[in-house]
């Protein structure tokens, strides 16, 4: 964490002459408030919801009727097990997963090796990169698909010059509607990969480039045997969040295709809230919002371990 | 963290750019430092192309914009028809209102609730302690849009839908500003607090008096991030605002059409301006987004 | 399950605490309201507070054409009661806006009056979330029953109450493209199509009309596009005599005579492999293949009659679809007026049905963009009796059939879309009519198996 353990020199200073003190300290009670409100909320917006969606993926609750309905056992699971639709909408999330996180890895370490080396002019590459990222998906999910404009949008404007058929349009066909998605996102999202990566890059002592330098390595072989090896740990995590996050996509898909054409972009989010709000069906968009909910537990306890594994590591060597 | 330690020193001392010219001196490669130059500036504008072309179509008539994207480009006559048009509309302010609040709002109760927690966790004893360390954490593993159903029906149950606060509510518990929060105590001296007892501080002014005001670079970065992430939330508003007038604007993008066919100009227009005040912010608070998103990686 | 009884109590929350009590006792309390004024969004966001009192929120989900001409109609309210007495908004088109009409109902925060298909009015009538609109309420602005065309009206009563009010009914039509009808005889003295009943007179025509575009003789969406499909199937399958609905039991049942299913789709096939139905085409490419003159007929909803009219030198006309089996039908479904559930007084239940009164007296401004008024007054009117080419088609409307009733069905549902699918895959051959069946049962077999959650 990069915005940690600042301290201001001048108060650490004026401490120094306080003696020492109840190091140690007593237990203070009076830390339980302190932590109630956060607390509250925690458990009313966090540890709750988790619990209820447990219980309702059990019944036959419904969004217009108040209460959990009748008891359904295990028929919401059965029921998405045995859909094809949601095996599809799990499909389209690795599809989405394989389609982004190559390029937002590749360019995204590219881009900061390259901006890291540029001598100047770094704010604009990091505007150039960055910016998208903090935008809203609508205002990403608006700009692309007017770009994606069957015939004579931008997108299509390269294939126009060059007298080439137009086509659908990407996202007009269910074959490529999905790498319209992904291409927009890749724009959206690679800042949040980059200026990882650029954390990382000024983690590395300068000192290795020098000696690697004064060996008369060139600047590939620097980046093969010194860049790369070091950022392992940066591109393990920035792949892991790249999957968790694709896992949970929603908004450029509502927004863009709103699962279409057919069900050919549908994603497990986006079948979870047409499920709870069109079909009315809360009880089983529980069922499945509970599967998508494992399926992220296991990959972030898998980040978490990794990480704590680098951490390790470190502290080690 | 040593990591950390390495890095503030590099952030705040020497300028970033140094060691890659140390290197360009030595290891020579000039036309290595030209193609690479090359290729980054032609991914830069290639990076900025999407903006640049929304910008130009909603500087563009409506008629020109309908036309297609060369018309667009090649037609220079520029207009603010569209803005002034979407600004006459009350729509769009009622957005921009409801954006603004529940992201103002969310932002103070995150940066309170949240510091407060962590300080209580960095720096008091207290029996549970461990426990409530271990639930938090694992508070960073629950994917929260996953429970959109059930906050749903929670938000019934509480009758707080089509409010701000069914936008607000369910975004202060945030761990991530939590971890953010704890991580910087951890780092400040304890003699500071101490000394602050001695002279008889309670523990809330210790923390308010003492401890929040040398927290003010990683206060701004919780506040900017909650704000920004608020400001970007698509999946909650959407499903529990359906009132037109209580809408943010991301929601009111997506959900209200115009009436008039497709105004492709104003619909660019309408996408900039959502994204118009952050975009300000950027200009503003570049180096707290920047290392507060680097920060929060788990966020994602 | 059987379908939930409608009790009035039961729909109220019985645990119904007082939203703007509790709210108000929230943090920011007293100062905000004073602040905020009282019918601010910002109270309203806050506080809960009601957003507009004495106006009337209004939801729709028109765009282009018709969406101009409702503004002129809302515009005609707002001419006679003033500017704000009217809060009308337009939503997107499809689930999305049903999703928001039930998540703003069940959120306390509904519009005073939407529009919905009437086909869709029945599920949110069976989910609780609309409002019964009595023989007084009806009354107290000078409407009764006998104002509305007979098949929209009576396809609108459910469990004996009135649910939805007609506004129209929109059925499938024919268009014609007068430049290639005539060349192929297919046009009669006035200009008008001739007579096309019975499957041997249509097929002829198709033929006559193929040769004379060289290629196609009748196009129909069927590409990234569910519902035109399903259209075209519905209103061909039930000219069939004796063809059963497509689902019983408010959709538990899949009921669909597969015969009958079997002999409209080989017939869609084979006009496919005779060359005279497009193989895949999207919605507006259907389109401009007619308006073109690369066909001759072009099949969907009337509400097309502005694009139509917008071509530059299209000379075209518009006609019921022929009966080409055993009886006339035409898929159809009619735009309603709805009163979602919400607690109303006296006044405001005035002011809505005030509304809708006004709504409809400008029911020729509605019928401009191609739909049949269902409000007598207006359908009977000398103007619209000679308003062209509507006059030539609005007879469809006796012979509508509107989708069965499901609480996954109606226009734009889960339904169409499933079914529609698979249909536009039979026109492009990438499925056999029996494939597609079997794919449609495989499909909808998740709903049938479910309890209704309404």
């Amino acid at each position: 964490m990069t915005t940690t353990s600042r301290v201001d020199p001048r108060a650490a200073a004026a401490t120094t002459g306080v003696r020492r003190r109840g190091r140690t300290g007593r237990t203070t009670p009076a830390a339980w408030l302190f932590i109630a409100p956060f607390a509250l909320f925690y458990v009313a917006f966090m540890i709750g919801p988790t619990l209820w969606m447990f219980i309702a993926s059990f019944f036959n609750t419904s969004t217009v009727h108040a209460g959990l309905g009748s008891f359904a056992g295990l028929d919401n699971y059965l029921e998405m097990f045995s859909r094809d639709d949601f095996w599809s909408a799990l499909w389209h999330t690795l599809q989405f997963t394989l389609y982004t996180v190559p390029p937002l890895v590749l360019l995204a370490f590219v881009f900061a090796v390259l901006t890291n080396r540029a001598a100047r002019g770094q704010w604009f590459f990091r505007l150039a990169f960055f910016l998208p990222f903090i935008l809203p998906s609508a205002t990403i999910s608006l700009i692309w698909v007017f770009i994606f404009t069957p015939a004579n949008g931008l997108w299509s404007l390269p294939a126009q010059l060059l007298g080439l058929p137009a086509g659908a349009g990407m996202l007009a066909d269910p074959g490529t509607a999905m790498i319209g998605i992904a291409i927009a996102t890749i724009w959206w999202t690679i800042g949040f990969n980059f200026v990882l990566y650029l954390a990382g890059l000024q983690d590395i002592p300068r000192e290795l480039y020098e000696a690697a330098a004064v060996d008369g390595a060139t600047p590939w072989q620097q980046i093969r045997s010194i860049t790369i090896p070091l950022l392992r740990r940066t591109t393990a995590l920035v792949i892991l969040l790249q999957i968790i996050a694709s896992l949970k996509i929603f908004d450029q898909v509502y927004l863009m295709t709103g699962g279409g054409p057919g069900i050919s972009t549908q994603v497990v989010l986006g079948l979870i809230t047409d499920t709870a709000f069109t079909d009315n069906r809360i009880g089983a968009a529980s069922a499945a919002s509970v599967l998508l909910f494992l399926i992220v537990l296991v990959i972030a306890v898998v980040q978490q371990i990794v990480e704590r594994a680098g951490i390790a590591r470190e502290r080690a060597s | 963290m040593t990591a950390t330690d390495t890095r503030r020193r590099r952030r705040s001392g020497v300028s970033a750019a140094a060691p890659a010219r140390a290197v360009h001196a030595g290891g020579g490669g000039r036309g290595f430092t030209i193609a690479s130059t090359t290729v980054l500036v032609v991914f830069a504008i290639i990076w900025l192309i999407p903006s640049l072309f929304a910008v130009k179509t909603s500087l563009s008539p409506n008629g020109v914009a309908a036309l297609g994207a060369q018309e667009i480009l090649t037609n220079w006559s520029p207009t603010l028809e569209s803005y002034t048009s979407l600004l006459r509309q009350g729509d769009i302010w009622n957005w921009y209102l409801s954006s603004a609040l529940t992201s103002v709002i969310t932002a103070v109760l995150t940066l309170l609730f949240a510091s407060m927690a962590a300080f209580a966790l960095s720096r008091l004893r207290f029996a549970g302690r461990a426990a409530v360390y271990l639930l938090i954490i694992a508070g960073l593993m629950i994917p929260s849009q996953v429970l959109i159903v059930p906050i749903f029906e929670e938000l019934r149950l509480l009758q707080l839908l089509n409010t701000y606060w069914a936008v607000i509510l369910p975004q202060v518990p945030s761990v991530i500003a939590v971890f953010i929060f704890k991580q910087f105590f951890d780092g400040i001296p304890r003699e500071i607090e101490e000394a602050a007892r001695v002279d008889g501080a309670g523990l809330w002014r210790t923390y308010w008096s003492v401890v929040m005001p040398l927290s003010r670079p990683v206060t701004a970065a919780v506040a900017i991030l909650t704000f920004v992430w608020t400001w970007n939330n698509l999946l909650l508003p959407l499903f529990v605002l359906s009132n037109p007038n209580l809408m943010t604007i991301p929601v009111g993008l997506a959900t209200v059409q115009g009436t008039f066919g497709l105004r492709y100009a104003d619909i660019q227009a309408g996408a900039i301006l959502a994204a118009l005040p952050l975009v300000v912010l950027y200009m503003f608070f570049q180096r707290q987004i920047v290392e507060g998103v680097t920060g929060s990686g788990l966020k994602g | 399950m059987t379908k939930r009884s409608v009790d009035p109590a039961r729909r109220r929350s019985a645990t119904q605490v007082s939203r703007r009590g509790l709210l108000g006792a929230g943090a920011l309390g007293a100062s905000a309201l004073s602040l905020a004024g009282c019918s601010t969004p910002l109270a309203a966001g806050l506080l809960g507070a009601d957003l507009a009192p004495g106006t009337v929120v209004y939801w729709n989900l028109f765009g282009g054409g018709d969406g101009v001409r409702m503004q002129d109609m809302q515009q005609g309210y707002r001419d006679q009661y003033g500017a704000d007495s009217l809060q009308a908004t337009t939503l997107t088109w499809g689930n999305p806006y049903y999703s928001k009409l039930t998540l703003a109902t069940v959120g306390n925060q509904p519009p005073d009056v939407a529009v919905a298909h009437l086909t869709r009015a029945k599920p949110l009538w069976d989910g609780g979330i609309l409002d019964p609109i009595t023989e007084e309420d009806l009354a107290g602005v000078g409407l009764s029953s006998s104002d509305f065309a007979a098949q929209a009206w009576e396809t609108q009563v459910t469990d004996s109450q009135n649910i939805a009010i007609p506004l129209d009914t929109h059925p499938f039509t024919l268009f014609y493209n007068r430049e290639v009808c005539e060349p192929a005889g297919l046009l009669d003295a006035d200009g008008l199509l001739v007579d096309l009943t019975g499957m041997d007179a249509f097929e002829a025509a198709l033929e006559e009309l193929s040769a004379v575009t060289g290629g196609l003789a009748i196009t129909v969406a069927n590409v990234s596009e569910t519902s035109t499909p399903w259209r075209f199937f519905w209103t061909l399958y039930n000219q069939i005599s004796d063809a059963t609905p497509f689902l019983s039991d408010d959709g538990a049942t899949i009921s669909v005579d597969e015969e009958a299913f079997l002999e409209v789709m080989e017939r869609v096939r084979s006009w496919v492999d005779k060359g005279w139905l497009n193989q895949g085409l999207d919605y507006a490419t259907s389109q401009t293949e007619m308006f073109t003159g690369s066909s001759g007929f072009y099949l969907q909803g009337e509400w097309e009659i502005s694009t139509a009219q917008s071509i530059e030198g299209l000379d075209f006309g518009m006609a019921p679809i022929p009966q080409l089996y055993d009886q006339p039908a035409v898929q159809a479904d009619s735009h309603t007026f709805i009163l979602p559930r919400k607690d109303r007084s006296a006044e405001e239940r005035r002011l809505a049905m005030q509304f809708i009164k006004v709504m409809l007296e400008q029911s020729m401004t509605w019928a401009e963009g191609g739909h049949v008024p269902a409000y007598l007054p207006t359908f009977e009117s000398e103007e619209f009796q000679s308003l062209e080419p509507q006059r030539h088609y609005a007879a469809a409307a006796d012979h509508a059939v509107y989708d069965d009733a499901a609480w996954y069905g109606g226009s734009g549902s889960t339904f169409e879309d499933t079914v529609g699918a698979q249909l536009g895959l039979v026109q492009q051959g990438v499925l056999t009519p029996e494939q597609a069946l079997q794919a449609i049962r495989d499909q909808l077999q998740i709903y049938t198996s479910t309890p209704s959650p309404l």
